[in-house]
């Protein structure tokens, strides 16, 4: 007799045994799948590219997250150089205090600053 | 030829039909029993098996949720088969320390355990309402059973695998981490025992 067709008589006698098996081994079975199955996760997809179990997706996230933790400081000192950079430049301090110097010396009278000429004047003079 | 699971590959690219939770639980479902049955004809111990095949399933189920519904019976039949040879390994090294401990009179003294445990307790109700020709099937499936359990552990791992798991020669080679020719012998091997056994008491198939 062949080997593939003995094997084939074989198969329904030891498939008569399996559904045979005993109610308690049953219901163990059974719990025991009900067991595995509270242990499985649904995969979960990153970046729509690949799929990876639950685990892996977690441990992922986690790296993730803390490295990006590191690069907050980072980030926040050049979002503020960024902004101070953006900001109109303030007048030169020698011409401030040149102005403040003739003010004390009252070379210039300070209700010369009340006059809408000379302050026109003044900012024609800066250009 | 289904495609052999891998255990190095821990992502999948993504246009693969994954398992979902239902696709597992029916698979473990289909397989469970069958499961059962060839870690009771490796191991001869039904509590030592229901061990076995709850590892393999909650391994399946935790380890491997992103595979795909056709990988599984390869992939649970790998694992069944690692859980079955980790009991052996388990079972010697835990011999080896029993006979040890029973030179040095520590410990065995339970050893031969009370043999009313032992003894196979007869389904009455079964046998009693069973007619003639019933009887006869059981008596088959209970000497086919033995014959079975009685192949060495290579030799019923193979035709288990081939002809009740209807893999094939490749795939119960990767199962069996063996060469294809191994398990042309292994089963060509099991195939004629059994035969010569179920002859010798009188059955054909």
């Amino acid at each position: 007799m062949k080997e593939k067709e003995f094997g084939d008589k074989i198969k329904p006698w030891l498939d008569r045994a399996a559904a045979g098996v005993g109610e308690m081994q049953a219901t163990r079975l059974k719990s025991a799948r009900l067991r595995a199955m509270d242990a499985y996760r649904e995969p979960v997809r990153l970046l729509g590219l690949v799929t990876v179990n639950a685990g892996m997706a977690q441990t992922l996230r986690y790296s993730v997250l803390q490295r990006a933790l590191l690069f907050v400081p980072v980030l926040a000192l050049l979002a503020v150089l960024a902004v101070r950079s953006l900001e109109p430049a303030e007048p030169d301090v020698g011409e401030l205090a040149e102005l403040d110097a003739l003010l004390l010396t009252q070379e210039l009278p300070p209700d010369a600053f009340l006059d809408k000429d000379f302050r026109s004047w003044l900012r024609k003079s800066q250009r | 030829m289904l495609p052999f699971a891998h255990r190095a590959g821990i992502a999948r690219i993504e246009g693969e039909a994954l398992a979902t939770r239902k696709e597992m639980s029916d698979f473990l479902a289909s397989v469970e029993r069958r499961a059962f049955k060839q870690s009771v004809y490796a191991v001869h111990d039904e509590e030592a098996a229901l061990d076995i095949v709850q590892d393999a399933m909650l391994r399946l189920a935790e380890k491997y949720p992103e595979r795909p519904p056709e990988e599984l019976p390869l992939l649970f039949q790998r694992i069944l088969q690692n859980a079955i040879r980790d009991y052996f390994r388990r079972s010697k090294v835990r011999s080896t320390w029993t006979t040890l401990l029973s030179a040095m009179g520590l410990g065995g003294e339970d050893e031969d355990g009370d043999p009313l445990e032992t003894m196979e307790i007869l389904d009455e109700a079964n046998v009693s309402a069973s007619p003639a020709s019933q009887l006869e099937q059981s008596q088959v499936m209970a000497t086919i059973e033995e014959a079975v359990q009685s192949l060495p552990e290579r030799q019923r791992e193979a035709f288990m695998l081939r002809y009740w798991e209807e893999l094939d020669v490749s795939e119960t080679a990767k199962v069996m981490g063996c060469s294809e020719g191994s398990v042309k012998t292994h089963c060509s091997r099991a195939t004629h025992a059994l035969a010569k056994i179920l002859k010798s008491k009188g059955i054909s198939l």
